[in-house]
């Protein structure tokens, strides 16, 4: 019983929360950055793609970038929200990964397309200017639009995970109660429970008088 | 327990003695158990009332039997039975006489024998060599002597009490004890190598 409630507590608090929580709506953009001189290394390539950008990304190319996506709360929220990533693919292809989080697919698809167009125009202004390790940028474009989509509450999957974490709980509780308990339901249980032979029974005296 | 609750466990018309006479078979189909010492995990389960009802029930089935009281440091038998405590069990190992002349035939073939006046230190009472020898002179005039020992732990700590007679009975009271203290208790007590016969689960409802 005990573990029954702590599982339904619990996956019910899970239900709630994951069914009641503001929907976070996930999309993705993708850009590919190449260098006009083949980089060694992944390490390499990485430093390239943060230097590239460290020169594109300006505090005007978010203000846009926001102001494309229709943006109405504070820039701070927007960058919580926003998730850019360099990546080095093994096979040699390397650029950036651009998350958005937003509240209705719509939103989330614009800001990461907006990101990302702004960037790759951000690139193409630089020309041919070294950056910081001195390699300049060949070529820079959209290789993936983000679509709306993505849903990332799963309010059933978050009840499944309370679902097991009460059935963990419940179960240590239980062990813990089962052994701090004085209750004994027969000489079955007490056999069980103390591997001796249970010789006799004796019933409670006083309840015994009390009756007769 | 009160002295009327005492004294009606003697009683043939008890309530409860068909289910002590059940005890008493197991106990006895055992073989070699002349002497029992009766224990529990804890105070409040009832080794007094099972010996009292162990030994009337033994009794009313023709079997000579004997309860001494142990409980050095906390003499209850006497009280129960409403007899005084003059003499008893030291009282006897200091005379060096056999125990039969120093307890009460509350019912025939039912011995009482209270702890006696208790002058020097209780635990070192139990140690001495003297008991195993008075219990066994006890067990030529009795089928089965039940000693009413103190709790287990103190029982553990008593090389005479735990392993020099012929076994160890533990009594369970059935909402007072904890299962986790009664598991340890008879973990503890076939570690230490006593012949555990078994357990009674007293106060069942």
């Amino acid at each position: 019983m005990l573990v029954v409630g702590v599982v339904l507590v619990l996956a019910g608090i899970a239900l709630l929360f994951g069914l009641f929580r503001e929907p976070v709506y996930t999309a993705e953009a993708r850009v590919s950055i190449r260098p006009q001189e083949e980089l060694e290394g992944e390490e390499a390539r990485l430093a390239f793609l943060e230097s590239v950008r460290g020169a594109v990304v300006t505090e005007e190319m978010m203000r846009e970038v926001r102001r494309r996506t229709g943006w109405e709360a504070s820039p701070e929220a927007f960058s919580e929200r926003l998730d850019p990533r360099t990546v080095v693919n093994t096979g040699g292809g390397s650029g950036l990964q651009i998350r958005f989080s937003g509240n209705e697919p719509g939103q989330a698809a614009r800001a990461a397309n907006a990101y990302a167009e702004l960037f790759v125009e951000g690139t193409r202004n630089l020309d041919d200017r070294p950056l910081s390790d001195g390699v300049p940028v060949a070529e820079a474009s959209v290789e993936q639009r983000a679509l709306p989509g993505g849903y990332s509450p799963r309010p059933l999957i978050y009840a499944a995970i309370a679902a097991g974490a009460g059935l963990l709980v419940g179960g240590a509780a239980a062990l813990i109660l089962e052994g701090r308990a004085s209750g004994w339901r027969g000489v079955r249980d007490a056999e069980l429970t103390l591997r001796v032979p249970v010789l006799g029974t004796i019933p409670d005296y006083s309840s015994k008088r009390a009756q007769g | 327990m009160s002295e009327d609750g005492a004294r009606g466990l003697l009683d043939p018309g008890s309530p409860v003695r068909g289910h002590y006479e059940k005890l008493a078979d197991n106990l006895l189909g055992m073989g070699g158990t002349g002497s029992v010492v009766v224990t529990s995990p804890d105070s409040g389960a009832g080794r007094t009332s099972v010996c009292l009802g162990l030994g009337a029930a033994l009794a009313s089935m023709g079997r000579r039997a004997a309860v001494v009281d142990c409980n050095l440091e906390n003499t209850q038998l006497h009280r129960m039975i409403g007899e005084p405590n003059f003499v008893g069990l030291t009282s006897g190992l200091d005379d060096g006489k056999t125990l039969e002349h120093y307890g009460y035939e509350v019912i025939p073939g039912l011995l009482i024998v209270p702890t006696g006046p208790i002058l020097s230190e209780p635990a070192s009472l139990l140690e001495d060599e003297r008991i195993k020898m008075g219990i066994r002179g006890l067990q030529k005039s009795r089928h089965l002597v039940l000693l009413d020992a103190p709790v287990a732990q103190k029982v553990l700590r008593s090389p005479s009490l735990l392993g020099g007679f012929d076994g160890v009975l533990l009594v369970v009271h059935a909402s007072r004890t904890p299962k986790s203290v009664a598991r340890e208790t008879t973990d503890d007590l076939l570690e230490a190598g006593a012949n555990l016969l078994g357990v009674v689960l007293n106060g069942c409802t």
